[in-house]
């Protein structure tokens, strides 16, 4: 034990063991004693009660849960969709310009997300930027699409893109030029070595960015506050609400462990089939 | 955050002061001699620069403001040991006499030295005034400044204040205005205006049939809206852009910001009447109180008396972010710093009237079985 404990590896470990645990576990273990207490309880002394849980399944926080998941998921497909053609372009085709576009698109993250968003409140506003432009323009007067749930899905779309690209990015730069040359000089169409030699190969990548947007998706409040006008209402709003404004401090941890806990399952099966030595090591 | 307001980063940045004021950060700073140091806990506007300036510079002490978020929430982590952390508490009315002082949360102020104070205030809050006194209506709790009505606003281009105010809440009942407003989600005040839609009294307890009445209207509102947001800004963009009407919840605190940039048909209005005691409107008043912490700061009180300064509430009335009346505008000297501009944007030409038709704000004692009607109306919205 004492050998083990003055190994270099394990003392080097010393440090950030002790930010996690005061940083990352201490809270965690807060959330959940405080999920277990009396609601409308301020202290971690009460008796421990089913009841915050017992009143989250029977009311209809089912509501937010689903829209957060679906939104969520709805999120990481589009962004698949988008993402996929510009990160193969950067990772193999447009050599010195991909830096370019890396810092384009690195650059708006500089910026708040809530500043951000507010632009486009200022763009898709009735009589706003776009509507206005138009109006001007050509006398067309345009839909708004503001304070509904598309506005939701761009806001999500918009915010998390550098999070699937990137991760993307690094999935197809894995994929060796030789092996799809190979498998065209053994026949294989433009679709079988997409099917079968540049997708599995970049899977991780593409885990990986998937995984990433579709959490933060998942804990997202913000696009559906400023964008949405709250046209639905996400599971992160309902925690919100349950610390301030309800005071109902264990109601609001139950359903961070609730969310913390189908986050973490999620995780925890993705990362139980890819291997992270794999995509460190390829190279 | 929620959407972009001020509030929310003050609540963010405001963990950090608390971590380094609870002392667990900087020992030394928590426990240094209190002659020379003030904590305030304060609705934004307190905590502007504009504000403290002056008073740093005049006594050369360390005054650190936090801006709270809500006054149960305020008042919860005082009753989690922050009086320690805390001089002055900013909150409205109804929490010092009803909780603060009974629980020992906060201290009475000289009344020698500040009741004089008040005769210079607006009549309506002469001394004694009934919330910055105690039950027995001997301790004087803290001292009132910034005030004002607080029910819904319209765009005057689209519902005229007559109409607003003939017809209170009921605006929002009316199915041609489906989808033609936003709702303010200051949650705690959307409940009291609910009640009131339904015909309720907020602040007195409620039957299941006033409950059952409240939890419809609930509901309605909530399927009605158009958008909802707890940011001012957006609010009175869409109310500007023609996005919506008028908002549910709103008065001189949101309108406010609007108005001085000129956007005059925003407007807050207080219904004509209502189902408390024939009133519909509410009004809120601020009441700063001395925080009962066993190592005061001995600058506290000080504070208090130089906030009453004519050129210093103007400063509150009109720190950053909103503006609104203070109880000091009775004084000659505190009017003469407002010009034609400032008074229009606090909607001054009604405020007396406004004041007349509303009751002051109280604690809801159903508010724990209404927050999760509400709740649960604001999740199963029909969007």
């Amino acid at each position: 034990m004492i050998r083990w404990l003055m190994q270099p590896g394990v003392r080097a470990a010393v440090p950030i063991s002790i930010l996690l645990l005061l940083g990352f576990i201490g809270p965690l273990l807060m959330v959940t004693g405080y999920s277990f207490m009396p609601p409308r309880t301020f202290s971690l002394t009460g008796t421990p009660t089913l009841a915050n849980f017992i009143s989250i399944i029977s009311d209809s926080y089912y509501i937010s849960f689903l829209w957060s998941v679906g939104l969520a998921a709805i999120t990481v497909l589009i962004l698949l969709v988008i993402c996929y053609p510009v990160s193969y372009g950067m990772a193999k085709m447009f050599g010195p310009w991909a830096n370019l576009v890396t810092m384009i698109i690195a650059v708006p993250l500089l910026v708040s997300e809530n500043i951000r968003l507010f632009g486009w409140v200022l763009f898709l506003l009735k009589n706003g930027i776009a509507d206005g432009s138009l109006q001007y323009l050509f006398g067309i007067h345009l839909p708004s699409i503001l304070y509904k749930v598309p506005a939701i899905i761009l806001g999500l779309v918009y915010v998390y893109l550098p999070f699937m690209l990137f991760p993307l990015v690094i999935g197809l730069s894995m994929v060796p030029n030789a092996v799809k040359e190979a498998a065209f000089d053994l026949g294989a169409s433009r679709f079988q070595v997409f099917r079968e030699i540049e997708v599995p190969l970049a899977m991780p990548g593409i885990l990986i960015g998937s995984l990433l947007v579709f959490v933060l998706a998942l804990g997202s409040l913000a696009e559906s506050k400023i964008l949405g006008g709250q046209a639905v209402i996400m599971i992160a709003d309902d925690i919100e609400s349950a610390f301030t404004f309800a005071q109902n401090w264990p109601k609001g941890a139950m359903l961070s462990l609730l969310l913390i806990s189908s986050s973490g399952c999620l995780i925890f099966f993705l990362f139980k089939r890819i291997d992270l030595d794999r995509i460190i090591g390829r190279r | 955050m929620s959407g972009f307001n001020r509030r929310n980063f003050l609540q963010t940045t405001g963990a950090f002061a608390l971590a380094a004021a609870h002392g667990g950060a900087f020992p030394g700073i928590a426990n240094a001699a209190r002659t020379d140091e003030l904590n305030i806990y304060c609705w934004e506007g307190y905590n502007s620069d504009d504000v403290l300036d002056p008073f740093r510079r005049e006594t050369g002490a360390k005054v650190r403001a936090e801006g709270l978020t809500s006054d149960p929430d305020a008042v919860n982590r005082l009753r989690a040991g922050e009086t320690k952390v805390w001089d002055l508490i900013n909150l409205n009315n109804p929490w010092a006499r009803e909780m603060m002082w009974p629980e020992g949360l906060i201290k009475e102020l000289d009344r020698d030295r500040f009741d004089p104070m008040f005769n210079d205030m607006m009549p309506a809050f002469h001394a004694p005034y009934e919330w910055a006194m105690d039950k027995t209506g001997e301790h004087l709790l803290g001292m009132t400044q910034r005030f004002g009505p607080f029910n819904f606003v319209v765009n005057t281009d689209k519902i005229s204040r007559a109409m607003g105010e003939d017809q209170g809440f009921n605006i929002f009942l009316d199915p041609a205005m489906k989808g033609k407003y936003g709702i303010l989600t200051y949650d705690n005040w959307n409940i009291y205006h609910m009640c009131v839609t339904a015909g309720v009294d907020p602040f007195k307890s409620h039957s299941k049939a006033e409950i059952d009445a409240y939890a419809k209207v609930c509901k309605q509102i909530f399927n009605g809206a158009k958008l909802l947001t707890d940011d001012l800004v957006a609010m009175n963009l869409a109310l500007i852009n023609g996005e919506i009407d008028a908002y549910f919840t709103g008065g001189t605190y949101t309108a406010s910001p609007a108005r001085f940039d000129g956007s005059k048909q925003v407007r807050g209005i207080t219904p004509k009447s209502g189902p408390m005691n024939g009133k519909g409107g509410i009004v809120w008043i601020e009441l700063t109180s001395l925080v009962n912490n066993p190592n005061p700061s001995t600058i506290a009180e000080d504070f208090l008396a130089y906030v009453q300064r004519p050129e210093v509430s103007k400063k509150v009335a009109f720190a950053e972010g909103t503006y609104n009346p203070v109880t000091q505008m009775g004084s000659k000297e505190v009017m003469a710093q407002f010009n034609k501009d400032e008074l229009d944007a606090i909607q001054w030409d009604t405020l007396e009237e406004e004041m007349s038709n509303s009751t002051d704000y109280d604690i809801n004692p159903d508010y724990a079985e209404m927050y999760d009607i509400y709740s649960a109306a604001k999740r199963e919205r029909e969007s």
